[in-house]
């Protein structure tokens, strides 16, 4: 299926190395917008939405700043701390909108296990469910997102199957 | 057969009348002839093939406007104004422009193509920037992820700078990069040595210039950088000074205590340096070296969490933690900060409760 | 027939293109731009912009070339080679001229006119007049009308589409798998408009 000319545009621009590193797609060869609905289909089988993860994640930066890239207890079993550089950097997607070059490394107190986003992922899962590429630097999977941060969506992953529950 | 002829030589006669049309369209309408563009009244004129955009002409014309997304327009760095010729405001740059720019005629220099004369304004300081070729002569480990450049300059061969403004590095298109990009670093080199800039670099995971200053950038390399840029520098009042940084954000300062040493400057100063652990720190040596020569000087490394194997009989806490302890009135005193945006923004709430004058508090805003 | 007449059918044609005989969705043409730029209104309504302009255009100098030469030549089998290259000619010069004369045009239309060049819809309309023996002056009405429509079409899924984003579609189904069924389902209501113009 041909993808709009704007779609075409930014695809293009994802899988370069303009705004970031190696792109933004890894070794990924599905087209843009379908990467897009898979993942996000796989936030909805969650009962979840991007923009409820990425306010998760955000707030997670948010509690590690202020303690200048020093780890700090942020509740539920999870520490984090933020490391900042100077300078900003665009969103690839045709609209104003500009990040701090932040990096949020996030771990498990019990298991060890760790995450790293930087506010452009926050940016990219929140304001357009784009979770990156496979094998992109900061690509996360959704479902493994989802459970690092140990949310819980209103449906669970079965009423979710093939026929989901609408929403009243 | 005659038909067969004639149809040959009636579609391709259609085809080449098509085409015949399109090359005088493309002469007559895409080409835009000669433009004359007239920089701050006069100080400066270029006449150039239209067509191209303004923001790509300045560049070859060596004009350097900040920009930080190659011309894609979702920046908004590359403003300058356009007194006549610029055509309506786009819809791609309104979300940057304040109604007050638009009224100034303020644009974004990288939407406006060249299709006529015009006549613009930049700001003067642009206008002394230039560029500069340099050999990288020397690379040093400053810390398990700092390193200082040592940049010997090649043409021009010197360059005039202000302490605490910064340059902008060139990196050119390598492999997972494939764009020229350029990246703001701070001078950290002593002004007095005219021909060399020395940049201190921190490495960002997966960043675009300091991989390729950390992974491919040899000894004896040549690179480019342009510049300088910046208001951040020591004011002419002697009152006595604050100086907070973090990381590679020691750099400016490097080249501010090298120009105090020169001009023998005696005001207090107190530098408060922060790392999360030992390991962070950098320049300890050289900054004894300096609380030695200068009349009035103390470096105050604060450490964070020391790690398990680390030794340190230094201060410890956040570096904001530290000055709140140190002092309980600032109010006759200059700040200057740099750093991170984070730790800039910490260092100017604890200044504020410690009653500093917020004109007085120095920073780069632009980052 | 009268110029009154003949400025009569033009309206009608032009009508029936819009509602009864629409192009998308009783002819189904031009599906592939329809159902993959058809995720926001905003850019919809650029890509159906862009369609009435060049369907209008193209199908009158394609009524022109046809008429004026391919008939007098006795050369009408050569009408899809004839088509293709004036079509693309015509969008390869509107591009540079709306460049030139109006880039806030060109922002909002030019990203499109590319995409149209290989739009069936735009050869289809073409072909139909040819067929159905139009008139130039019902031809201008047809090309017209059957932009319109298109655009219609596109616009009303587009806007049903960012209501979908919303709605808890089965996933075996998302994208383009309902999108089909809702073009389906709109298609039966356009043919309610068929009692409207006898
Ligand atoms: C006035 C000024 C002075 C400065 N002085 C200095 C100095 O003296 N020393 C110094 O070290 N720096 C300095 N800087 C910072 C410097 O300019 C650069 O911003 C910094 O070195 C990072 O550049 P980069 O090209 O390596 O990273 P970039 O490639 O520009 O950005 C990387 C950011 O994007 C993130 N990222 C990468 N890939 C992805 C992905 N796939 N998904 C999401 N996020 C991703 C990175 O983690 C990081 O946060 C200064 C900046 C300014 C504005
Ligand atoms: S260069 Fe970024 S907006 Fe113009
Ligand atoms: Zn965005």
């Amino acid at each position: 299926m041909k993808q709009s000319p704007d779609m075409a545009r930014l695809e293009q621009v994802l899988r370069s190395g303009r705004i970031v590193r190696g792109g933004f797609l890894g070794t990924d060869r599905r087209p843009l917008a379908e990467i897009i609905e898979a993942d996000r289909a796989a936030v909805t089988r969650r009962g979840l939405t991007c923009e409820r993860i990425a306010g998760r994640m955000a707030e997670l930066t948010a509690a590690a700043m202020g303690r200048l890239g020093t780890w700090v207890d942020a509740g539920g079993g999870l520490q984090v701390r933020a490391e900042e550089h100077k300078g900003l950097i665009v969103c690839p997607w045709p609209h104003p909108a500009r990040c701090r070059k932040r990096i949020t490394t996030a771990r498990r107190s019990e298991t060890g296990q760790a995450l790293q986003w930087t506010d452009l992922s926050i940016h990219l899962i929140g304001k357009h469910a784009f979770f990156q590429g496979r094998e992109s630097a900061f690509r996360m999977e959704p479902d493994a997102l989802i459970d690092f941060l140990g949310l819980t969506g209103e449906a669970t992953a079965e009423d979710a199957g093939i026929w989901p529950t609408p929403k009243r | 057969m005659a038909q067969a002829v004639l149809a040959v030589l009636a579609i391709s006669g259609v085809a080449a009348m098509l085409a015949l049309i399109l090359v005088v369209a493309e002469r007559f309408i895409a080409r835009y002839g000669s433009c004359t563009i007239d920089i701050n009244q006069g100080t400066r004129q270029i006449t150039i093939e239209g067509g191209k955009s303004l923001l790509n002409v300045l560049t070859e014309e060596k004009l350097f406007i900040p920009s930080a997304c190659g011309g894609r327009g979702t920046c908004g760095y590359c403003k300058v104004t356009i007194r006549e010729g610029g055509g309506p405001i786009l819809p791609t740059e309104t979300p940057f422009l304040t109604a007050d720019e638009q009224e100034q005629g303020l644009r974004l220099s990288c939407q406006v193509k060249v299709r006529n004369d015009l006549v613009i304004k930049i700001p003067e300081e642009l206008l002394s920037v230039r560029e500069y070729t340099a050999v990288c002569e020397k690379i040093e480990d400053l810390t398990y992820d700092m390193k200082r450049f040592i940049l010997r300059l090649q043409e021009p061969d010197r360059i005039d700078y202000v302490p605490g403004q910064y340059v902008q590095l060139l990196c050119p298109p390598y492999p997972g990069s494939d764009e020229e990009v350029y990246r703001a670093y701070s001078i950290a080199s002593d002004p007095a040595e005219t021909g060399r800039v020395d940049l201190i670099i921190r490495r960002v995971p997966n960043g675009i210039c300091t991989t390729w200053c950390f992974e491919h950038l040899q000894e004896g390399q040549t690179v480019r950088i342009n510049g300088p840029y910046g208001e951040f520098r020591l004011s002419d009042n002697p009152a006595p000074a604050l100086f907070i940084a973090g990381g590679s954000g020691m750099a400016p300062f490097v080249s501010i205590l090298h120009q105090m040493e020169h001009a023998h400057d005696t005001r207090s100063v107190r530098y408060f340096y922060g790392g999360n652990q030992v390991r962070d720190l950098c320049l300890l040596d050289e900054m004894k070296r300096f609380e030695e020569h200068l009349e009035d000087f103390t470096f105050v490394p604060v450490v964070a969490e020391p790690g398990p194997e680390e030794s340190w009989d230094g201060r410890r806490g956040l570096v904001t933690e530290a000055v709140s302890e140190e002092f309980d009135n600032l109010a006759d005193y200059e700040a200057y900060l740099c750093g991170s945006p984070g730790m800039i923004d910490a260092a100017i709430k604890v200044l504020k409760s410690l009653g500093i004058d917020k004109a007085r508090v120095y920073y780069d805003k632009f980052a | 027939m009268s110029l009154s007449q003949e400025l009569q059918t033009a309206l009608v044609v032009c009508f029936s293109a819009v509602f009864t005989q629409n192009i998308l969705l009783t002819l189904f043409l031009g599906m592939c731009p329809f159902t993959s730029v058809s995720r926001e209104v905003r850019t919809a309504l650029g890509l159906g912009g862009a369609v009435v302009f060049v369907m209008t255009c193209t199908v009158v100098l394609n009524w022109m070339a046809y008429h004026w030469l391919l008939v007098k030549l006795d050369l009408e089998f050569f009408r899809f080679v004839l088509f293709i290259v004036i079509i693309a000619a015509f969008v390869q010069f509107v591009e540079m001229v709306i460049d030139r004369y109006s880039p806030r045009l060109y922002q909002n239309l030019g990203i499109f006119l590319p995409l149209i060049t290989v739009n069936c819809a735009i050869l289809g309309a073409s072909l139909f007049m040819v067929i159905r023996d139009y008139t130039l002056l019902v031809s201008l009405g047809w090309g017209f009308g059957a932009g319109v429509g298109w655009l219609l079409a596109i616009l009303a899924m587009a806007g049903i589409r960012q209501r979908l984003d919303e709605s808890r579609v089965p996933v075996g189904l998302r994208g383009p798998g309902i999108t089909l069924i809702i073009a389906g389902l709109m298609a039966l209501a356009f043919i309610g408009f068929s009692g409207v113009l006898g």
